[in-house]
């Protein structure tokens, strides 16, 4: 099932600068290997539940998947042939706002050749070029 | 206990982000040096060479600066990387003695496989990587080994149950958890159906509550 949020303050949300790179989330924090996104983008709750369900088919019953993203954004979109204004339209999907160095997917509970070849089938299902990445380097 | 490099270093004569990208540019990566109550020095260290030094796990450096004269001992206290993390931009240094008591982090290594792992649907979870520790600066581990060869399903490794070296005190909190082997719950999984029908519902909006205003006046 798609997420999205239980409850909300505002029904309707405008659309804002997308270009930024990621100050936060952009590094893995609860498994051992992750998948990070390269490019900014809009990541639909489809989108990210089809990632969901690639790893969790490869994996069986292997590791752990932690979702890194959640859509809490509401993207609305007008009818076909509708005629322009009438204000703002309904909500069509719910999207997470995904900047470059975002760190989408985490894995854990399993060796890196398992984490690699689930992520390749979770980025299959990206809208976007992303990377393999481990844990950073800590002090 | 870590083995003292010597890192060759350059002062940097000119601050800010463009001289800083010269320099990275150039094979060097920035650093800034501080402690002690002596005012901060801004550095510039032999990129390659550095950061082989740090991905071997090695914290404790002698460096030669020209102006303050003799060779001094110093920490690598914090590391900044890139937005995508692949590379490091910058390294904070402090000054200090061999002998004094610093607080530092240890990484955990994991040895041995766990005997609970043999289960079916069983993993073993590692939230913690690494704990706060306080010691001399000569006795700081390069990392701790944590055997988890007994280890089974329901069973757990705090960070009060590492055996550290001696002469090193646990700064953690000692109930963060290391290591625990858990089983999973499967997923169920909806059908087609329910998730048409989770699409056409929307969340709740969150209104204020002007009737309660209104009756308390």
């Amino acid at each position: 099932m798609p997420r999205m949020p239980k409850r909300v303050k505002f029904r309707k949300e405008q659309r804002r600068a997308r270009d930024r790179r990621a100050t936060k989330g952009n590094y893995v924090a609860f498994g051992e290997y992750g998948l990070q996104a390269l490019e900014g983008v809009w990541l639909t709750a489809r989108q990210i539940e089809a990632g969901r369900i690639a790893a969790q088919h490869y994996l069986k019953r292997q590791g752990k998947v932690f979702i890194r993203v959640f859509p809490d954004k509401p993207v609305s979109k007008k009818p076909l042939e509708q005629r322009m204004g009438k204000g703002k339209a309904e909500t069509e999907y719910w999207a997470a706002r995904v900047k470059p160095g975002t760190v989408l997917y985490e894995i854990a509970g399993v060796n890196e050749d398992t984490a690699k070849r689930t992520m390749v089938r979770i980025a299959m299902k990206m809208p976007i070029r992303t990377r393999f990445i481990g844990r950073r380097l800590t002090v | 206990m870590q083995s003292t490099h010597t890192l060759a270093v350059k002062r940097r004569e000119k601050n800010g982000t463009r001289y800083a990208k010269r320099d990275r540019e150039a094979g060097r990566l920035p650093a800034v040096l501080y402690g002690h109550g002596r005012p901060p020095v801004s550095l510039t260290l032999d990129a390659k060479e550095a950061i082989r030094f740090f991905n071997q796990g090695e914290k404790v450096f002698n460096i030669e600066l020209g102006e303050e004269g003799k060779t001094q001992t110093v920490l690598l206290k914090d590391i900044q990387f890139d937005y995508l993390g692949t590379n490091i931009i910058h390294v904070d240094l402090a000054r200090v003695d061999l002998d004094e008591e610093v607080e530092s982090h240890a990484h955990i290594h994991l040895v041995g496989e766990a005997r609970g792992l043999k289960r079916a649907n069983a993993i073993l979870t590692h939230p913690t990587t690494s704990i706060t520790i306080r010691c001399s600066v000569q006795n700081i581990p390069e990392e701790i080994r944590v055997n988890i060869a007994d280890l089974d399903v329901g069973q757990q490794i705090t960070a009060g149950d590492v055996v550290l070296p001696e002469g090193v005190e646990l700064l953690s909190d000692p109930s963060d958890l290391i290591a625990s082997i858990n089983t999973q719950i499967e997923e169920v999984v909806e059908g087609e159906a329910a998730a048409v029908s989770a699409e056409e519902s929307q969340p709740e909006v969150i209104k204020k509550k002007k009737d309660d205003e209104e009756g308390g006046d």
